[in-house]
């Protein structure tokens, strides 16, 4: 299947959230990796190891997406912003259930 | 009785901020998770056992590696004929977290060894490939294509971006890793460590001079510290 060409929506909203890549030298990119890098890596594991999005596939889709596209994303945010387009371009699910999924672990993880 | 946490602290640590934003990218990634996990990909389990392996792994494992080589020549040769079964001496079992290793981790693991004449650095064009067992998650710059592209044919240039100098005559060796193969380098012992324990010297081995981006020294414990000394 081929990869949308247009970054999804859902996707970029989230620019808003972390704000744009800021890094100069390589030096200045390197960053202690937050608890939910962490959890991507796992993901990215477990999908690599049911077949669903290998590693390697991965990590080109990261730069293909993340020098194109996806651009004005910080380094770290590159690999669950692959995951999340690559797995709509299959159909595995569809822009607005992630979204509606959004909403909800969103009103988990603020309740007060 | 309960406690009085007036105050706003519990035994010295602040109380949960329940204003704080939550990110945006944690919820995406846990968006991402659950519907993988709800479509059967995988499960809430698998995906548990693979973070605990990883929460285990770090640079730690590399820098005992080393300091073992430095006081054990013996271990040293072990390490350097074959790294994956040398690992298992100080607990290093690339066959975890399943039995055959992540999906992308099990593979050939060499050590290369820096001399005077011949200075070791590692990186990979084709992705991201990392010894992971030995050195944990890659830092941000190792996967950006600035670093894979330059490294390999310009690594002087790449290598003083870090602040490592090297004189003209060491020859700068760049190992290029891939799906069968990762490498870790083993810098060489520096001067003012004699009588070290290995403790001591594990300390001193950090993450960038084991990718080969930086050397140690004896009063060199943090990557981040050099990065200060720079600065000022």
């Amino acid at each position: 299947m081929s990869e949308q060409a247009r970054p999804y929506p859902v996707l970029m909203e989230t620019l808003d959230d972390i704000g744009e890549r800021t890094d100069t030298t390589l030096r200045c990119i390197d960053h202690e990796p937050e608890v939910w890098e962490s959890r991507m890596q796992t993901t990215c594991e477990c999908l690599s190891k049911a077949g669903i999005l290998d590693n390697l596939e991965r990590r080109h889709a990261e730069d293909r997406l993340g020098e194109s596209i996806y651009k004005r994303f910080p380094v770290q945010t590159r690999s669950v912003l692959t995951v999340a387009h690559t797995l709509m371009d299959r159909g595995l699910f569809t822009e607005q259930a992630l979204r509606d999924k959004m909403s909800s672990v969103r009103a988990r993880l603020e309740e007060k | 009785m309960a406690k009085h946490h007036g105050d706003g602290h519990h035994d010295g640590h602040n109380a949960f901020d329940v204003s704080s934003k939550v990110s945006e990218f944690e919820i995406l990634e846990l968006a991402v998770r659950e519907l993988a996990i709800e479509k059967g990909i995988f499960s809430a389990e698998d995906h548990r056992r693979f973070a605990e392996w990883a929460e285990g792994v770090g640079p730690h494992g590399g820098s005992k590696l080393v300091a073992k080589a430095w006081s054990d020549p013996a271990f040293k040769q072990r390490l350097l004929e074959n790294g994956t079964e040398a690992c298992k001496e100080v607990g290093i079992d690339w066959l975890q977290p399943t039995g055959v290793g992540t999906p992308s981790d099990y593979t050939f693991f060499y050590v290369l060894e820096n001399t005077p004449q011949v200075h070791n650095v590692i990186v990979c064009t084709l992705c991201s490939c990392y010894p992971r067992p030995v050195l944990g998650m890659s830092p941000d710059w190792y996967r950006t294509p600035s670093y894979r592209r330059r490294m390999v044919r310009r690594p002087r240039e790449v290598l003083a971006e870090f602040g490592l100098h090297l004189p003209a005559d060491v020859e700068v060796r760049v190992h290029d890793s891939n799906q069968k193969s990762r490498f870790m380098v083993m810098p060489m012992r520096p001067e003012g460590t004699e009588g070290w324990s290995e403790e001591q010297l594990a300390r001193i081995v950090t993450r960038d001079t084991m990718i080969g981006v930086a050397l140690p020294r004896a009063d060199r414990t943090s990557d981040a510290g050099s990065l200060a000394e720079q600065a000022r």
